[in-house]
């Protein structure tokens, strides 16, 4: 099944005549140890449709694109592609059969070339033709316009162009059915139109793309067909003439009311002004930081924070917002300038003495940074605290008040966990989240920070973490909310400020700035 | 739930056992290659070590260093700190124990003197850790590369003072002066067994205790499975790296005191058992897990007892221990593979 992009001929459309199928899930039925991740769960895929597999975190979306993509073998149920049935053992049998996944972590050699990736593990013989696999690269890449050199070093392209050259991966190889594990999740907005625009193409080639994905606004822009799950069963299904007649506004809320069956929606209430008069808990005066690498991160950071306020900090990634965060938390030393937490000087003083003087700081980088995945849910919950009593006393640990603490975290949290012992590693990224939340609470801090809290988490946990954070702040708490999601920065703020390349471009009071100006500046476009 | 508690404790012993038996039986090949009588000789091994009061005393005396150097190695890689020097620091306390001790003796009563005696090793050994830990901490250089480089140093520094300042001139060999029978360490009553063993015993004993109750057991563990993550909940890894590394140099120093003090009763030239590569084994066969060391422990010294029991009446190597212990570092590492591929179905289930 070779697949030659530039000289297959065109797919018919839809409307004339129905693709054929092309992979078939019938009665897929995956469980975990406590859990059903995959409740017999039945789909068709057709070449030449993008088809969207909707849901929340833990909804089963993972867990059948695995088993799709030869990843798990089901316990129940048949695969079938073309109306014969197959079963894959590992991916690359998946592959053969023309199913390739470019999956959330990416699965490139940094310092190998682009065609040296895409050719990876195709060459079973001594030698390698790379002319020959340039060549092909360059018919596909002008059919699918991704202009990028094939000599390349691929540790030096964007997250983006790595997700292409990822694409590309999978189309050498043949694939008629491209699986995507939500791959806008590391996308900026304009990167995301890009990749849709490729998806577009592929679907005009007949390939069949599944795109998963939490985000219904993705979905309704995309899809030729959603498929919503929801707790490990397929909910339903929206086809292509529902998506092509019904207007947005409704389609929009019967997937919210199938996803949502049983939750109540709420909104997040934020004050309407913060009282001048509060006191600056969070004070940074001409701040600057290198990164890891010794380049200037952050340049001459003055601003402040008043005990009740929430500051919004936009930007893209990778303008230096992190640094910002650690710098706070004590994490990362400044070359100039001052900080204070609560009139406090922690200026160069180390995490503990920020934590000391109030600071609590939930990170981005979740499993790598926050918590310890192989230790338990209640070491995990004591890592900030475990040298205080009553969590030890004269140097021994005392696990009764270690389990009682993560007990009370676990019930106020509402974190999803089998017990205070478990490994933290087998929860949920939502549930982890949610614990992180709860364990830096508990520290009362005056400041936190709070660097993309709701990054990948579904839709109830993110409204679950955004009100405890507006909820902490109506109690006077001093919150410093980093994020490149705008609905949420908009949603939570008083005032929002823009980093970029290093820079608070500026701070507005919510009320006066609009969507558009705060995104025009994310991009370095002053008015 | 309870069936899969017992899997996971279950399935590493099990592991750690077929990685020695493996070794035994690729040794084995070798002996036959070799042309001896594999089986006559593993069953002398067994008789002589296992069957008889004095292969199991010598046995147990021998466990005192490698349960102190495993202590050392046991602080370090919890910690994620490669601290390769053991037999390096192993030296410089032993040679340090060599200086003071024989000075020392009649001087003052023993217990204070072996007490002195041991902190002088403790302190000697972990000052071989210090160069690699500031070279670690301040300027980030891999400490696996330096604590090698400290062996050798090691190794020539002891030998130049054995042979020159700190020589017993009144015999011939270069070795230092001995230390009289009356100030040695002290026998457990109505045995030949010296108490470095019992010392050896409570330090792996305290220290398991230490990695699951203690608040500093704690930090180290956290340090050593993710840095990272440590750095941000407030534990100051650079301190921690220092004294991981100090510790298990002091231990390491300790054993050397334990040596000179309870077997040889001097320090002597070109005398260099190197435990360490032992110690590794020992370790990672026992998970880092300090209850299981003290098991190890007898084992492997049974091996190095074995081992010159072989090579006296069967005409074996003394380096086939050394082999063995190779091996079973080659099959551990096989076996690790396919215990994770155990446990994880058993997760699936």
């Amino acid at each position: 099944m070779q697949i030659t992009i530039a000289e297959k001929p065109r797919m018919e459309t839809k409307e004339t005549k129905p693709s054929p199928s092309v992979l078939e899930a019938r009665g897929i039925t995956k469980r975990f140890p406590g859990v059903v991740a995959n409740d017999n769960i039945s789909l068709l895929i057709r070449g030449g449709e993008i088809h969207t597999l909707l849901g929340e975190n833990g909804a089963g979306k993972s867990t059948l694109m695995n088993v799709l993509a030869g990843m798990l073998q089901p316990d129940e149920g048949r695969i079938l592609i073309n109306g014969a049935e197959v079963s894959f053992k590992s991916p690359i049998e998946a592959l053969e059969q023309g199913i390739g996944t470019v999956y959330q972590h990416f699965t490139l050699v940094p310092n190998l070339s682009v065609v040296e990736n895409v050719v990876l593990g195709t060459s079973r013989g001594m030698t390698l033709d790379l002319k020959k696999a340039e060549e092909q690269l360059a018919i596909m890449q002008s059919h699918l316009d991704m202009a990028v050199s094939p000599h390349e070093e691929v540790g030096h392209l964007s997250i983006g162009w790595q997700q292409r050259v990822e694409i590309l991966k999978v189309l050498y190889r043949g694939s008629q059915i491209v699986l995507l594990d939500e791959p806008t999740s590391v996308l900026t907005p304009i990167e995301v139109k890009e990749l849709f625009q490729i998806l577009i193409r592929l679907k005009a080639d007949g390939v069949g793309v599944v795109f998963i994905t939490h985000k219904l606004d993705e979905a309704l822009d995309i899809s030729d067909r959603v498929t919503v799950l929801s707790r490990g069963k397929r909910i339903g299904e929206v086809g292509s003439h529902e998506l092509a007649r019904q207007e947005r506004e409704s389609l929009s809320r019967k997937i919210v009311r199938m996803m949502f069956e049983e939750c109540d929606l709420t909104e997040v209430h934020r004050k309407s002004t913060v009282d001048f008069e509060n006191q600056r808990m969070c004070r940074l005066n001409e701040v600057s930081a290198f990164d890891d690498r010794g380049t200037v991160a952050i340049r001459n950071l003055s601003f402040s924070i008043r005990a009740g306020e929430i500051i919004g900090i936009a930007g893209v990634d990778g303008n230096g917002q992190k640094e910002m965060a650690e710098v706070i938390a004590g994490q990362r030393r400044i070359s100039d300038g001052q900080i204070t937490i609560a009139n406090v000087d922690i200026t160069n003083k180390g995490t503990a003495a920020a934590a000391h003087a109030g600071v609590g700081y939930v990170t981005d980088d979740r499993l790598g940074e926050a918590v310890v995945p192989t230790l338990t849910v209640a070491e995990n919950a004591v890592l900030k605290v475990f040298q205080q009593t009553p969590f030890s006393r004269f140097a021994v640990m005392n696990h009764k008040a270690i389990e009682a603490h993560t007990r009370g975290l676990i019930r106020d949290f509402n974190v999803k966990t089998p017990g205070s012992w478990t490994k933290l590693g087998t929860l949920s990224g939502g549930n982890i989240q949610k614990l992180l939340l709860a364990r830096e609470l508990a520290l009362r801090p005056k400041v936190l920070v709070c660097n993309k809290p709701t990054h990948g988490l579904d839709f109830m946990t993110s409204q679950f973490v955004l009100q405890t954070i507006r909820s902490q702040a109506d109690e006077g708490m001093a919150v410093l909310l980093i994020s490149s999601e705008l609905e949420v920065l908009f949603e939570l703020s008083d005032r929002i400020g823009v980093m970029y390349r290093g820079q608070l471009l500026e701070i507005y009071s919510r009320d006066e700035v609009d969507r558009e100006t705060v995104g025009r500046l994310m991009l370095g476009i002053k008015s | 739930m309870r069936r899969g508690a017992l899997i996971h404790s279950l399935v590493p012993l099990l592991s750690s056992l077929l990685a020695i038996f493996g070794a035994f039986l690729v040794g084995g090949v070798f002996l036959t290659i070799m042309g001896k009588d594999a089986k006559a000789a593993y069953m002398l091994l067994a008789t002589r070590a296992l069957g008889s009061s004095f292969g199991i005393t010598e046995t147990v005396i021998k466990m005192a260093p490698l349960l102190l150097v495993s202590a050392g190695l046991l602080i370090a890689l919890r910690a994620s700190v490669w601290n390769i020097g053991i037999d390096g620091q192993f030296l410089i306390g032993a040679g340090a124990v060599g200086v003071v001790a024989p000075r020392l003796a009649g001087v003052m009563p023993l217990f204070p003197m072996l007490i002195i005696c041991g902190l002088t090793a403790f302190v000697f050994g972990a000052l071989w850790g210090v160069i690699p830990a500031i070279l670690r901490v301040r300027y980030g250089l891999n400490e696996i590369i330096t604590t090698i480089m400290m062996n050798f140093v090691a190794i020539y520094v002891t030998s130049w003072l054995v042979k020159g300042l700190f020589r017993d001139t009144s015999v011939v060999a270069p070795q230092m002066p001995s230390i009289p029978k009356d100030w040695r360490l002290p026998h457990i009553p109505l045995t030949r067994i010296h108490v470095g063993v019992v010392v050896g015993i409570v330090i792996v004993l305290f220290l398991h205790f230490m990695f699951r109750r203690g608040t500093f057991g704690f930090s180290l563990n956290v340090m050593g499975l993710s840095r990272k993550a440590a750095v941000h909940a407030g534990i100051s890894v650079d301190r921690l790296a220092i004294l991981a590394l100090l510790l298990s140099a002091g231990m390491a120093g300790l054993a050397g005191a334990n040596d000179v003090l309870g077997v040889k009763g001097l320090f002597q030239g070109e005398w260099n058992p190197a435990y360490g590569f032992t110690g590794f084994a020992l370790v990672f066969l026992a998970r880092l897990n300090g209850l299981a060391i003290i098991p190890f422990a007898y084992f492997f010294a049974f091996l190095l007892f074995g081992g010159e029991m072989m090579a006296r009446t069967a005409g074996i190597p003394v380096f086939f221990v050394e082999m063995l212990e190779g091996l079973m570092l080659v099959f551990f590492a096989v076996s690790v593979y396919f215990e994770r591929a155990v446990l994880r179905k058993v997760v699936q289930e």
